[in-house]
């Protein structure tokens, strides 16, 4: 081989391994260039406590689509998490059942999703589109479609959607925390192994000896935690339950997700990926809105941003693994 | 040879070969076809028969040679073309609709239309009574409005063939057409094929069961490693005459283990194992004891490896590693000491765009973490001493396991369960698709594996590397265990007759 081949091929590699991330750095420097307001130390730690849900449930995600799987219940069931919560903060004023309660929702949703997917064996999608539904007809019934305002609401319970930690808002360091103990469970651990050798090949992980039905619960298990987490934070912010938040969440997560698999050379969605996606979609949000972009555009460009995140993905010579 | 009455040749091969990466894997190949005429091409798995069928099907463009329709040199790029000089081949596998029903399924393709008012439209009545047709040359009576699924798997290819017969057709290639049948839809069927006879063409037949083939020939020709060893007449044919062409005297390996002195515990046991397609399955493994198990395709060899380790559905059967008695299920097998080695290395072995590694440490994973954290280093050590070990060709443990060769992957299948302690390894068509060199590799790996006392079971369908390899060979046929063989006093002529079933009436 000479020298000239080797070049073009570290190039190619380059661009390969972080050209999505290029891109963003790109976005970033466009929108500072154009938008007055968007380079500054107010915007940007808005920009992040804006996406900081958006991570958490894309890490979740990372976590089902690592294994091959998809989640479509994660846009309604947010929604219901963040009804319940509110409903039991109202009437117990107990923050800490609330909490528990709002966690124990979302786990629940993600193993029923499991049992139909993974045990049932109903596929992905549809499976977990039900669910969806399902959700959202509670949590409509729940308070017949009325928000419901949370009066007198316990500091700690302010303090999560709210808060701060010195200049950090605390759904930022919500968010690190969650993404780093993803990106350690993924690729450092036998579980997170086991998550990607089930995506990459089911038959050869069962013949390997992995019980692929246990660890395909599992991912469905974290991306449920995840959603109540966002759910949680969610609430705190709107300082109500408001019975259409969070159904956005789902496109904006599949696209973050889909753009981790471009990312870092791995060709597999990955939780550092999925941040940088995040932070995408959160930086076309912040800036079209800034740039007084009608809002309903900014569907628009969401739609984009997946055709091209999985365009690029399949230009990249990934076959796409998710099951419909 | 030619015969000496006259009759047209529809179809014939001149010095057909085809080359794949320097191998010659069909050479030479003169074949002749007859109008009217029924001919069997029959030879070992990797004998050249597909390869050939899939030139003639316009699958694969051939490296030399010509084909020869009614005189007209052809060339075939594509399936269409091929078609197009009315070639259809009935595939193995049955590529129908199953919740259309046969008359739609009949005519997939070659829908029949008619004009109302300006506009077309299907002209079932039409294409009913062509299916009557086709079914009456057949000889046979189906229901046109019946579902795909509803039928058995005979009348399915009953179906398949009435497809192609309503397409222009001078020859029908039919591939393994009895895969999968019982006994009276196999009659079924032959019937069928020897009613076709009388339409103007000709039928080259491939089947692994002798019987068949000796019954509804007119000629038979036998492949063995990519070459033509001859074409003899129905009249001329027997069991023992066909399987000693195919057998040959292969210059093969040199390898020849010897086997381990005396019989130790039993390391593994099944006792009365019946699962959809297996039957009565009993037998023992010893340690250090090497047992092959041989049979055609569709015998139930990886039946038995799938039941053992749990992955098809278990009727009834008891199972013991270690005298101690274990539910068949994978996560449980390999706790027990059972360590697989699977036919499809692709499909089944490996997760092909994971690193070496990273393949290396997927079954026994709890050895190479501490408290579920993954010792990535030691991953990395223990990797880089396998792949000196099993001599793999790789750039290190961080190459992605696609860019390797078959023979190096199969060692890293292999390896990953030599990383840690079991006490029954199988070996299930291991040496599938892979160079010699790599062949003998793997022997030796089992040699060493039995020597250390670990019981082997090795499937194949290769019976002269069973013969070298293994301490005794196990015959299955149609899911029943119907023979034992010593390969140092049986040959390997007897064991093949046991494999294809024939008691050679025609002698």
């Amino acid at each position: 081989m000479n020298n000239k081949a080797n070049k073009t091929i570290s190039w190619l590699e380059v661009l390969r391994k972080y050209g999505t991330v290029i891109g963003t750095v790109f976005i970033f420097i466009i929108f500072s260039l154009v938008i007055d307001r968007f380079f500054t130390f107010r915007n940007l730690f808005m920009l992040l406590r804006q996406m900081s849900m958006l991570t958490i449930i894309a890490c979740g995600f990372t976590f089902v689509m690592a294994a091959g799987g998809f989640d479509m219940s994660i846009g309604n069931v947010t929604g219901l998490v963040g009804m319940i919560f509110a409903i039991v903060l109202v009437n117990t004023s107990n923050f800490w059942l609330s909490l528990l309660v709002g966690l124990g929702v979302g786990l629940f949703v993600g193993l029923i999703n499991a049992m139909l997917v993974a045990y049932i064996n109903l596929p992905d999608f549809i499976g977990t589109l039900a669910v969806g539904s399902i959700a959202y007809g509670i949590k409509m019934l729940l308070t017949k479609g009325n928000p419901i305002f949370i009066m007198n609401p316990p500091e700690i319970f302010t303090f999560i959607g709210q808060g701060y930690v010195g200049a950090i808002p605390f759904p930022v360091i919500l968010m690190l925390v969650f993404l780093v103990i993803t990106i350690f469970i993924l690729h450092k651990t036998k579980l997170g192994r086991r998550i990607y050798a089930i995506g990459g090949n089911t038959i050869a992980s069962v013949y390997a000896g992995i019980n692929v039905k246990w660890y395909r619960m599992i991912t469905f298990l974290v991306s449920g935690l995840s959603v109540s987490i966002a759910a949680i934070i969610m609430t705190s912010r709107l300082n109500s339950g408001q019975p259409l938040a969070g159904e956005n969440f789902l496109l904006d997560v599949i696209a973050a997700v889909f753009l981790s698999t471009t990312m870092f050379g791995e060709g597999e969605p990955n939780a550092m990926g999925a941040f940088v996606g995040a932070l995408i979609i959160s930086m076309l949000n912040n800036g079209l809105t800034m740039l007084n972009v009608p809002y309903y555009f900014q569907y628009i460009t969401k739609g984009m941003v997946v055709i091209a995140a999985v365009m690029l993905a399949v230009v990249m010579g990934q076959k796409l693994r998710v099951k419909f | 040879m030619p015969s000496n009455n006259i009759k047209e040749e529809i179809l014939c091969t001149r010095n057909l070969g085809k080359e794949f990466n320097g191998v010659w894997v069909l050479n030479d190949i003169n074949i002749d076809l007859e109008k009217g005429e029924i001919h069997s091409i029959v030879g070992e798995n990797g004998a050249g028969k597909s390869t050939c069928i899939k030139i003639l099907s316009g699958v694969y463009t051939p490296s030399k040679g010509e084909v020869i329709i009614n005189g007209q040199r052809v060339r075939f790029n594509n399936v269409k073309e091929s078609e197009q000089h009315g070639i259809r081949t009935v595939h193995q596998e049955i590529n129908l609709i199953p919740f259309f029903n046969v008359m739609e399924n009949i005519f997939i393709g070659t829908e029949l239309e008619k004009n109302v008012m300006g506009i077309n439209i299907l002209d079932k009545k039409k294409m009913a009574e062509k299916a009557e047709e086709v079914l009456d040359i057949l000889g046979v009576e189906l229901d046109l409005n019946k579902f795909i699924h509803q039928l058995d798997v005979s009348r399915r290819r009953i179906v398949q063939i009435s497809n192609v017969l309503v397409h222009n057709h001078n020859v029908i290639i039919f591939d393994e057409p009895t895969t999968a049948l019982d006994e009276s839809g196999r009659r079924r069927l032959l019937e069928v094929i020897t009613n076709l006879k009388k339409q103007d063409l000709g039928i080259i037949f491939v089947s692994h069961n002798i019987e068949e083939v000796l019954e509804i020939s007119d000629r038979i020709t036998v492949f063995r490693d990519g070459k033509n060893m001859g074409t003899m007449l129905k009249k001329e044919a027997t069991v023992k005459k066909i399987v000693s062409k195919m057998i040959g005297h292969k210059s093969y390996s040199d390898f020849k283990r010897k086997s381990v002195k005396g019989k130790g515990k039993v390391i593994f046991e099944v006792k009365d194992l019946n699962t959809e397609k297996l039957k009565d399955i009993n037998f023992k493994v010893h340690e250090g004891e090497v047992i092959g198990i041989a049979g055609i395709v569709g015998a139930g060899k990886t039946e038995i490896v799938k039941a053992i380790f749990g992955i098809d559905v278990v009727e009834s059967g008891e199972f013991y590693i270690n005298g101690e008695r274990y539910k068949p299920k994978p996560g449980n097998s390999v706790k027990k000491g059972i360590a697989l080695v699977p036919e499809e290395r692709q499909e089944q072995g490996l997760v092909l765009n994971m690193d070496v590694k990273k393949n290396m440490s997927l079954a026994y994973l709890d050895q190479w973490s501490r408290a579920n954290i993954i010792d990535l280093k030691s991953e990395k050590n223990i990797t880089e001493k396998l792949i000196e070990y099993l001599k793999i060709k790789t750039t290190g443990p961080d190459q992605t396991i696609k860019f390797l060769s078959g023979g190096n992957q199969q060692k890293v299948v292999l390896g990953r369960w030599l990383s840690g302690d079991f006490s029954l390894g199988i070996f299930d068509e291991p040496t599938k698709g892979i160079d010699v060199k790599a062949k003998e590799d793997i022997y030796h790996q089992i040699d060493e594996l039995a020597h250390k006392g670990k019981g082997i079971i090795f499937i194949s369908s290769y019976l002269p590397e069973l013969i070298n390899v293994v301490d005794r060979i196990i015959v299955l046929k149609d899911g029943k265990v119907v023979d034992e063989f010593d390969p140092k006093q049986d040959t390997e002529t007897e064991i093949m007759i046991a494999m294809l079933g024939g008691n050679d009436n025609n002698e």
